[in-house]
């Protein structure tokens, strides 16, 4: 329960963006995540000088993951939905604590546990 | 002479000769609890019981493949992000009654974890967000 065990990504990305995360995210071995809406804000001269058009819009997603997969989500979020591109998405995750109300997540393995020794069987 | 008075206990009790502040009581960390949208409420008004004086609500969606959130028994995907400033004295006391409410309120599945805060600005407001009474009482006197 407490240590830091799991690790919190924060992926900001453009309105509409979400389902990709979220998709990039589970193919890397996340469950779930809660999706944010934000607005985002960029300094104007700087978007009238690089002629980029920052929308304001925004989703954070919000997915909990085990400290183990954080790289392998990061990296798939980073090639799915990063910069480059149409999400411009930015990720970074956060060490927590004492996390509580993840046992639903906790059964699945063990069902694959079961497969497993079925096939040992 | 208040005002040194004043700094004079917070030396004491937080501050340190190298300007840099160590808190090694009562630390405080960010629960944050995802609960289902008609439940924020409750979980608010039971989360303020534990010393808590400043919470604030986002409300998010969320993404959970439709078997594994009825399984949670969160029907519908609405969702409620708290964030809840929480002193760690009464952190245990919360976790432990925030996962008994999660096992038996129907349909009141969340998720809670906590995030540790490394710094905080302000005595007063250190004092405001870990509940600490006696020292604003001493401070009156």
């Amino acid at each position: 329960m407490s240590g830091f065990n799991h690790e919190v990504i924060l992926c900001i990305v453009n309105n509409g963006f979400s389902e990709t995360v979220m998709e990039a995210a589970k193919d890397a071995g996340a469950r779930g995540g809660t999706i944010l809406n934000a607005r985002g804000t960029a300094n104007k001269e700087a978007e009238s000088f690089f002629h980029i058009a920052i929308q304001p819009e925004k989703e954070i997603v919000m997915i909990l993951v085990d400290a183990k997969i954080k790289d392998a989500v990061l990296h798939a979020l980073y090639q799915k939905a990063g910069l480059d591109t149409m999400g411009q998405g930015i990720a970074f995750s956060i060490p927590v604590e004492n996390v509580v109300g993840l046992t639903p997540w906790k059964t699945e393995p063990k069902e694959g546990d079961k497969a497993a020794e079925k096939k040992a069987d | 002479m208040a005002e040194s008075k004043r700094t004079g206990i917070a030396r004491r009790f937080y501050g340190k000769a190298d300007g840099r502040s160590r808190v090694s009581m009562n630390r405080l960390k960010i629960l944050v609890t995802i609960v289902n949208r008609a439940k924020a409420d409750f979980y608010m008004d039971h989360i303020q019981s534990f010393g808590v004086n400043m919470q604030m609500v986002v409300f998010g969606h969320g993404t959970a493949p439709r078997e594994i959130a009825t399984a949670m028994g969160l029907a519908d995907s609405e969702r409620a992000v708290v964030f809840s400033v929480i002193g760690e004295n009464h952190l245990r006391a919360a976790l432990d009654s925030l996962a008994e409410k999660f096992n038996t309120i129907a349909g009141g599945k969340g998720i809670a974890y906590t995030i540790p805060m490394s710094s905080i600005i302000g005595k007063s407001i250190f004092n405001f967000l870990s509940d600490n009474r006696d020292a604003v009482r001493r401070n009156e006197k």
